[in-house]
């Protein structure tokens, strides 16, 4: 099949509808229809029931305790993924093309391993996390930092793998220019490079916060799971499910699921006015 | 409402193919029966020795051969899936609560609680694992207090475990059975429960995760049943088990799902499943897996590895699980009320 087929097909009116469709009615089974479930569950007693299921005092330190981690994780995402892509695309080393592969890792591990490595590695019955604990007065399992921790694990390709391709594009004739006149390598980098690569950084940011809301598997291990002390949102859904509280775990996930979307419609968003500003 | 309607068409779109999936229901032949056992995870191993026994059992009586379909899954996921459409003949959950549920749903239409033993099939009590040699010194519940300590204990809401565990506490302070702590008080038992629960340093998700973390070096102690520990330690561990003064008698029901037995056509091969759990046969497995068991020959056999608690108390000491339920797992009741205070004090 090439290209001025499909081109033409376009035009007559049974084959726009025959991928169509298919594509369509597949998002709204497999996605539109669950959402809606939710959506309906949550409203069930009200937008008062709602508001007073996510207002119930432990409801709502889990839902900040999952947005703060969240943030904080993705800032820290955002600059070291940044570095990250910028050392993958710009310089040559032995083991790069390992490391490369490496970053997609996370994607394919189950996020329940992801948290049994950690408290493995950072456990208070660990040498490393003793040592912090004792020395420096850090606990990292069973305290936020083990939250944060396990999300920037899972959501590290995010950022990298957004910015890549966009670094990859970018015309080095630039950065060779900027540095002939004199720039330096930082500045160069401030003043040439990351203009271009600010939207697609924002999205990729964006994509990890949201990756990182919902997160459960990794962060019912490494948590402690004390509530308003360290259960995230997530955790908090399972528990009200558990014990017959439904609608308190619809109310919940309907806010973390509006958060989502928000962030997510930023991002696309952001990504839509860079590609048109880039086109023109 | 045209998009509900919508929403509508798709779910029967979905229904029907998942109809056409699944395999009509299999009436019984002759010489093959089927039965489905839905099971909470602790007597998992027990049940694997018990079943083989039992068909032998079924075989010689009737000439009927049986198979087994297992699921064992934590105690009220368990309950809730029967009640959302698992079709099991047969129910052996960790507490009363979840047979409950699954009655409510009209699932359930006899008394389950005529078989022997109101179908209740074996027991455990709450108990305290500690690290070898018991290096923080703790004999009784009173020592859960003490400043620094840090406790294992699953989340009371995803975890039937974890509820026997607080009714433990909670009880135990009530009765007047801990040091200090005056009886018949309720402000005084709350007071404690919030001490405990300021030293808990992880909740997780099932007794089971709790005692696997206790496993890999995590916490000075653990709130667990009795037989997490003794399995544990028939495994090679080496924590110690402490039997407190006062604890509460768990008790694991087992109960036949009326819809499922009339639909498959399998009553009475599951009436007489339920009655052979409760025969020594059957009992004496049980027993080598760390439960204290409700057959009173048995149980006298196996009484130097399970010793007698000084003041056991069941859970009709708060009234039955429907007014634990409310008042203590409640959305106001005592554990979020204590919870809340300890976090609130621990800032």
């Amino acid at each position: 099949m090439d290209l001025t087929l499909i081109q033409g097909g376009r035009k007559t009116g049974l084959s726009k509808w025959f991928l169509r469709v298919p594509a369509l009615l597949y998002v709204t089974l497999m996605i539109l229809v669950p959402l809606i479930v939710i959506v309906e569950d949550g409203f069930r007693a009200g937008l008062s029931g709602l508001i007073h299921q996510i207002s119930v005092p432990i409801a709502q330190h889990a839902i900040l305790l999952t947005l703060w981690t969240a943030a904080l994780m993705t800032l820290i995402n955002a600059i070291m993924g940044l570095a990250t892509a910028y050392v993958l695309v710009r310089y040559e080393f032995p083991g790069k093309q390992l490391l490369n592969a490496i970053v997609d890792l996370p994607l394919s591990i189950p996020t329940l391993v992801t948290g049994v490595m950690l408290v493995m590695l950072y456990g208070p019955q660990s040498a490393l996390g003793a040592f912090l604990s004792e020395k420096i007065g850090l606990d990292i399992i069973f305290a936020p930092p083990g939250i944060v921790v396990a999300l920037l694990f899972i959501s590290f390709p995010f950022v990298v793998r957004t910015i890549q391709p966009v670094l990859m594009n970018l015309d080095l004739t630039q950065e060779e220019a900027a540095a002939t006149l004199g720039a330096k390598p930082w500045y160069t980098f401030r003043k040439v490079v990351l203009p271009t690569l600010l939207p697609p950084l924002l999205s990729g940011s964006l994509l990890s916060f949201s990756r990182a809301v919902g997160e459960f598997g990794a962060v019912v291990i490494v948590a402690g799971n004390i509530p308003l002390k360290t259960q995230t949102a997530a955790v908090y859904v399972l528990g009200a499910v558990e014990s017959e509280n439904r609608l308190g775990a619809s109310a919940v996930s309907l806010l973390l699921l509006t958060i989502a979307i928000l962030v997510l419609m930023t991002a696309n968003g952001i990504q839509k006015a860079w590609e048109n500003r880039h086109e023109n | 409402m045209k998009s509900k309607i919508r929403i509508l068409v798709l779910l029967a779109l979905i229904a029907a193919t998942l109809a056409a999936c699944s395999p009509a229901t299999e009436q019984p032949s002759g010489d093959q029966v089927s039965l489905i056992l839905a099971a909470y995870t602790t007597p998992r191993e027990a049940y694997g020795e018990i079943i083989p026994l039992f068909q032998t059992y079924w075989l010689e009586k009737t000439g009927q051969d049986v198979t087994f379909e297992e699921s064992y899954l934590g105690s009220g996921a368990q309950s809730r899936a029967v009640v959302e459409g698992f079709e099991a003949d047969v129910v052996a959950l960790s507490l009363e609560a979840d047979v409950n549920r699954i009655q409510q749903a009209g699932l359930i239409t006899h008394d389950w609680k005529t078989v022997e033993n109101q179908g209740v099939v074996t027991t455990s009590i709450v108990s305290l694992a500690v690290r070898e040699v018991n290096p923080k010194g703790i004999s009784d519940w009173a020592d859960l207090t003490q400043p620094g300590l840090e406790i294992l204990t699953p989340n009371p809401n995803t975890s039937g475990g974890a509820m026997w565990n607080v009714l433990a506490i909670y009880g135990t302070a009530l009765r007047g059975e801990i040091e200090g702590v005056p009886g018949d008080d309720p402000d005084a038992a709350f007071t404690f429960l919030t001490q405990v629960l300021q030293n808990v340093s992880v909740m997780d998700k099932a007794a089971r995760d709790s005692i696997l973390n206790f496993e890999m070096g995590i916490g000075d102690l653990a709130i667990t049943y009795e037989n997490e520990i003794l399995v544990g330690q028939q495994s090679g561990q080496t924590y110690e088990r402490v039997i407190p003064s006062s604890t509460i008698l768990i008790q694991n029901p087992v109960a036949l799902v009326d819809a499922s037995v009339e639909k498959h056509g399998t009553r009475e091969v599951a009436e007489a499943f339920v009655e052979f759990l409760f025969t020594s046969e059957a009992q004496e497995i049980f027993a080598q897996h760390g439960l204290r068991v409700v057959n009173q020959e048995i149980a006298a056999q196996t009484e130097s590895e399970y010793p007698p608690v000084g003041d056991l108390f069941t859970v009709e000491y708060f009234g039955g699980w429907d007014v634990i339920m409310d008042e203590i797992f409640g959305e106001n009741g005592i554990y979020n009320l204590a919870i809340a205070t300890a976090q609130g004090d621990a800032h």
